[in-house]
């Protein structure tokens, strides 16, 4: 470990470290502009230049650039380096445009800060300014050229760090510019972090624009709820309404950057027709009315039909705390346990996913950038978790091997290996792959129930098809060689069983290579949460419940089954039977339409800290970003806001899911209204943020999932309902920026299929189901699994004509329109 | 005169043929090379002439080649660079037109020392016709069993694409020259394992000037002490191809031996001064040396003496000035060049050069002010600080004029206008 002196101060730093790092560890912040630390050095700036006094570098240099070495002596504040640094920002800001006033990014800019921090001040440059024509990139992210410094973080961030080539660098000299060939919506989902990058305005968020200076937001930190990872952000609102979200860093979870759905989603906050009253029979009502109204209700329900009449339903996106207090509510009240997921599929892969992870296997997001070999089941990174994509970038930057079996036609913005194979086939080709990898090692070493398991695997993954086998074979060759294989699993397209074998095979990796770890990719941002309060009774169905007559009252709380369920029309039927619905929700849902009375809750962004957990049992903590009420922009019109005092916040009668659970409680029970929060976490006390909740060792269930043998002989087609990045997450649909981004829905289908059913790219087609069709253009993909059609669950698609569960498609069901 | 080595078969109406080269002794060296030498005895032999790189650095060839580690990888490469952008330079254009194959020659010989399997012939677009030359006589070397799968017979195979350039100085430099092969931005790469290590697709890469590599086949072939004894000073080696501009008798490139006097070299093959005019100045090798005057007429064309005085022998490109000629003016149009070649890699050179050229141009119209020059010198200071030798390469003029010419630029800023232009009116009389 290097020992240097910078600033008077020693410093011991690991080696490698670089000095304007080593700088950071003394809380002396060196000037820089290309230096990121995700990015790395560059030296283009000059901005960071030290002099050094003593040790094997002597002289001006650039801090970002040079190792720290023993018997180093550096100065920051030698008169020399500080006069190049002052020269190098008067050098930057020769064609700067000098638009702070009417920049988004003036406040919390870093060209600023270090112009002033420099102490440039007097300009010497007579001569004309450079100037540049702007480029419209999409929805997103707003471009102003003329800003530019030159520092290359957004081509190294864009290019490198994310692996897209639609914006980089043009031309040379001082007319370098930064943008794409011509203007145009950027390609890449994660473009929103060119605003993080960017040490000034050039790229500016476009959603947020002229509305408002750092200092005018109320800020909070808080977390993604678009997808499972959980990535940190920071949330800014003015006027009660959010007005922006940027990536906060975190080093276990997202490190600095998020995905633009993530970026952008945020505005479902925002919804103008968001449920700001409580509502009675589609009448608004008072609080108090309601609560009395529907605990009345309740109340009888029980009296007359009977506590199993009645049936809570949470779900993936509430808080932990809205999840427990439900759990609690129904257990105080003597009610059946309550549900926290409406498709009784989902609910099983994510308990196997819960109950069966532990510390042993778990990874964070940023530890699977460390992977050095990544096998993928059944998962589609940048449609489903965005920010997995980036992770599993950076462990192929340094040499890793991925391998993705999945039947969508997957991209990644790297190479890699894809093996498109239906669903059915993944569990035989997981088991081979890794039965060839351990075989190459010491199998001999595995004992008792491993043991078993191995010999259980599959030896071969036997598809016809030339050169496959091979494939696998090298392919099980690098699993052996490596160090720190991760097996990635997602939880939408596959079924239980694969879910459970993913877990067992990273157990069983782990006998003999050590740093083997599994990373599930679960289907909601509280996933976890939800199948960790989950009861193990997984009897008959909510829905055939619900059919049967034996329920009579539904609480659905942060819930929507119309969103996720695919058989409207057996649902609406279901929902007839009841005598009641009470929706707790922020969301203008299509299930707080129906309700008989919506009670409503806040966002994560709103009045209250929550609570989420991560995919990988991470618990993080929320703090609100303001109190909550209706944008002062909806309230005014766009005029002036009104001038009449009030002693309330307009709109700001939403209160937590679990604050109303509180109320509801003490309404029915005739108890304290403290009294079902106040025991919420029992002895243990409230989950610790950062913490994962996890076992330490491994569950008795463990290699108990079965081994399958290849699979043959199917007929039709199966149809694959999918996430796409935008237009399927049920959050972000809600939101006006993102639906910008959304591509048009299609089907797609294997040229081989699409020949045998004579039909071409473009062609738009129907596909029966349920009695119904199913109308959409057809895109033909090379690159998935033949036997399969996919089709996204796209809010501009009426989609849900299925029946839930398999869908398979004959050809006779497939019309050319 | 001396004797000409280099240019031995350099003929005004065409290039030599494959025959009359050798006839002259070609291809002599490869074959006793190939049959007879070790790869390491060939780096030996270089690294003992004394060889030293023609591009501009100066670099050591001998001890270039010997930094490829005998357990590097396959393939290894070999660029010989004609990128030859440096204005006033013109040395690489003379030699492929006058003996292609003493050039084919020196590359394979390169090649044979690191054991390398490609050449990439990186050549400046403008260059198109010798280009085509190159191309051709590659072909003919081919047919002759001196390139392509088993060189003379023997297990050594090595071949030669010509790639040519985008057109940027930049790309002169070798790890721009690297990216810009691989289709990179031609951006020079500093830190990292050396090129001879990692460079080419990341690979043991030789970079040489194409003026370095025709001395290999003579010092092979009469050895390195013979070649050491061309010089005329006692560290340098070999001849140079000086390349002479401006305001002599007879402009022209001219293979003298090394350490050859400036004085010399004007008076010698260049023909004098032309006409009425003076030797004010000259830039001894290329347009990002400095300025040097009349007090340096007697130094030593070489690397080092050259050093010593303060200087740098860049490309041996000799561009000389007279007692006419306003170096105000000359200093703004060589910036003007660098401005325009930038990659825009880092500031000091994307944005201090227009900066100092705006300043320049303020001097040369007569709107110049006494504050600029202190400026001035700070910057040329901070030049240094650039991320490659191009901002420092482009300061060195304005360095030099800087140094020795103040006295000039002081009587633009008193007559606010230049004084060389007859008739240029002071600045306030032309509003």
């Amino acid at each position: 470990m290097p020992k240097l002196i910078i600033d008077n101060r020693e410093v011991e730093v690991p080696a490698g470290t670089k000095v304007i790092q080593a700088a950071e560890r003394l809380g002396i912040m060196i000037p820089r502009f290309c230096y990121h630390e995700a990015l790395g050095s560059l030296g283009a700036c000059r901005m960071c230049a030290v002099s050094f006094k003593e040790g094997p570098v002597k002289g001006i240099e650039m801090s970002c650039m040079v190792e720290a070495e023993d018997g180093m002596v550096v100065s920051t504040v030698d008169p020399e380096a500080v006069a190049f640094r002052k020269w190098i920002i008067e050098c930057l800001m020769l064609n700067h445009p000098h638009d702070c006033p009417v920049c988004d990014e003036g406040g919390h800019c870093l060209l600023q800060d270090e112009t002033v921090s420099g102490g440039h001040g007097i300009r010497r440059y007579l001569g004309n300014k450079r100037t540049y024509v702007d480029q419209d990139l999409g929805p997103f992210v707003q471009h102003e050229m003329n800003r530019c410094i030159h520092c290359w973080r957004c081509r190294r961030f864009y290019q490198e760090f994310a692996g897209y080539r639609d914006l980089g660098a043009m031309q040379i000299g001082n007319r370098t510019y930064f943008g794409r060939f011509q203007s145009g919506r950027l390609e890449s989902p994660f473009s929103g972090n060119l605003i993080d990058v960017c040490p000034t305005g050039v790229y500016t968020d476009k959603p947020a624009r002229f509305k408002g200076r750092r200092w005018n937001f109320q800020r909070g930190p808080s977390v993604c709820l678009h997808c499972s990872l959980g990535c940190n952000t920071t949330g800014s609102a003015r006027y009660r309404e959010m007005v922006r979200q940027e990536a906060r860093f975190n080093k276990d979870v997202n490190g600095y950057f998020i995905c633009d759905r993530g970026r952008f989603g945020f505005d479902f906050a925002n919804h103008p027709d968001r449920i700001r009253k409580p509502r009675l029979e589609d009448k608004e009502a008072t609080w108090d009315q309601a609560i009395e109204a529907s605990a009345a209700i309740l109340k009888r329900i029980h009296r007359q039909r009977g506590a199993d009449s009645i049936l809570c339903l949470g779900s993936m996106r509430c808080s932990l705390e809205a999840q427990a207090a439900l759990k609690r509510f129904c257990r105080l009240l003597e009610w059946p346990e309550p549900k926290y997921f409406i498709d009784p599929r989902v609910e099983r892969n994510v308990r196997t996913c819960v109950t069966r992870l532990d510390e042993r296997v778990a990874i964070s997001m940023r530890e699977v950038e460390e992977a050095d070999f990544i096998l993928s089941l059944g998962a589609d990174p940048v449609n489903e978790a965005p920010m997995m994509a980036l992770a599993m970038r950076q462990a192929r930057r340094k040499d890793a091997t991925v391998v993705v079996a999945d039947p969508r036609p997957v991209f990644l913005p790297f190479d890699f290996f894809h093996l498109p194979m239906a669903p059915q086939d993944l569990d035989c080709f997981a088991g081979a792959l890794v039965r060839q990898a351990l075989g190459a090692k010491t199998p001999e070493k595995l004992q008792g129930k491993a043991k078993r398991f191995y010999e259980s695997l599959p030896e071969s993954y036997a598809l016809s098809r030339p050169g496959l086998e091979k494939k696998i074979k090298d392919l099980g060759q690098k699993l052996a060689a490596s160090q720190r294989p991760v097996i990635i699993c997602g939880t939408d397209l596959i079924g239980e069983n694969t879910v459970a074998l993913a877990l067992d095979l990273a157990h069983l990796l782990r006998e003999i290579i050590k740093g083997a770890r599994l990373f599930q990719v679960l289907p909601g941002p509280n996933a976890f949460g939800a199948g960790l309060m989950s009861s193990n009774n997984t009897s008959a169905s909510i829905l055939e419940r619900m059919e049967s007559g034996s329920v009579k009252a539904l609480v659905l709380v942060e819930q929507d089954p119309f969103w996720l369920f695919p058989d409207h029309r057996r649902l609406e039927k279901a929902l007839d039977q009841l005598e009641y619905l009470l929706v707790l929700d922020y969301l203008p849902s299509t299930s707080a339409k129906k309700a008989y009375a919506v009670l409503p809750t806040t966002t994560l962004f709103e009045g209250t800290p929550a609570t989420f957990v991560n995919q990988e049992g991470r618990v993080q903590k929320v703090c609100p970003v303001h109190r909550g009420g209706t944008p002062l922009s909806q309230v005014s019109e766009g005029k002036h806001p009104p001038r009449i005092f009030l002693d309330h916040i307009p709109g700001g009668e939403p209160r937590a899911a679990h604050d109303v659970l509180a109320e509801l409680h003490a309404a029915i029970s005739g108890q304290d209204k403290t009294m079902l929060l106040k025991g919420l976490w029992e002895d243990e006390g409230p989950p610790i943020s950062g913490s994962r909740l996890l076992p330490q060792n491994p569950s008795k269930d463990i290699y108990t999932s079965e081994p399958a043998r290849p699979f043959s002989g199917r007929e039709g087609m199966e149809l694959l309902l999918v996430d796409w990045t935008f237009g399927t997450e049920e959050l972000s649909c809600y939101s006006r920026f993102t639906g910008k981004a959304e591509r048009a829905p299609c089907f797609q289908m294997h040229p081989g299929d699409a020949a045998r059913l004579g039909l071409a790219q473009g062609d738009r087609i129907a596909i029966a189901v349920n009695g119904e069709e199913v109308c959409l253009e057809l895109i033909i993909a090379s690159s998935m699994a033949p036997g399969v059609i996919i089709a996204p669950r796209h809010r501009q698609v009426r989609w849900q004509k299925m029946k839930d569960g398999r869908n398979v498609v004959i050809d006779q069901q497939i019309r050319k329109l | 005169m001396d004797e000409l080595i280099l240019l031995r078969n350099y003929r005004p109406d065409r290039p030599a043929t494959i025959d009359e080269y050798r006839r002259s002794g070609g291809y002599e060296a490869l074959t006793e090379a190939v049959q007879k030498l070790r790869p390491k005895d060939v780096v030996n032999q270089v690294k003992d002439s004394g060889l030293r790189g023609r591009g501009g650095a100066g670099f050591p060839t001998g001890i270039k080649w010997s930094g490829v580690p005998d357990q590097a990888p396959f393939p290894r490469y070999v660029i010989p660079n004609t990128d030859e952008m440096e204005p006033g330079t013109f040395k690489d254009r003379i030699l492929v037109n006058a003996d292609p194959h003493l050039v084919i020659e020196g590359i394979v010989l390169a090649a044979y020392a690191i054991s390398a399997q490609r050449g990439v012939f990186f050549i400046r677009p403008s260059y198109e016709m010798d280009a085509e030359i190159i191309e051709r006589e590659l072909e003919v070397a081919r047919k002759a069993g001196y390139l392509g799968d088993h060189i003379l017979g023997t297990d050594f195979s090595f071949d030669i694409t010509v790639h040519r350039s985008a057109g940027r100085y930049i790309c002169g430099e070798a790890t721009a020259q690297i990216n810009a092969i691989q289709g990179n931005r031609p951006h020079p790469v500093k830190g990292g394992p050396h090129m001879t290590e990692e460079g080419l697709w990341k690979r043991p890469t030789l970079v040489n000037n194409v003026e370095t590599l025709a001395c290999i086949p003579h010092i092979l072939r009469h050895g390195p002490e013979w070649f050491k004894d061309l010089a005329k000073t006692k560290e340098g080696a070999g001849t140079k191809l000086y390349c002479v501009s401006g305001m002599v008798n007879r402009p022209g490139c001219y293979e003298l031996p090394i350490g050859t006097r400036l004085g010399e070299i004007i008076d010698g093959p260049a023909g004098g001064m032309r006409g009425s005019s003076r030797f004010k100045a000259c830039l001894p090798g290329g347009a990002s040396t400095g300025f040097m005057t009349k007090e340096f007429y007697d130094i030593e064309m070489d690397f080092d003496p050259l050093k010593k005085a303060g200087h740098r022998l860049g490309t041996g490109a000799v561009i000389v000035f007279d007692q006419e000629t306003c170096l105000v003016a000359t200093t703004l149009k060589l910036i003007e060049f660098f401005v325009r070649e930038s990659c825009g890699f880092c500031t000091p050179c994307r944005e201090g050069l227009p900066f100092v050229r705006d300043l320049l141009k303020r001097l040369e119209n007569g709107e110049g002010e006494e504050r600029f020059i202190p400026l001035l010198h700070d910057m040329v200071g901070y030049m240094n600080h650039a991320y490659c030798a191009f901002a420092p390469g482009a300061a060195a003029p304005l360095k030099g004029l800087l140094e020795y010419f103040e006295e000039e630029i002081m009587e633009h800023i008193s007559q606010k206008r230049c004084p060389f232009k007859p008739g240029a009116q002071p600045m306030e009389e032309r509003q």
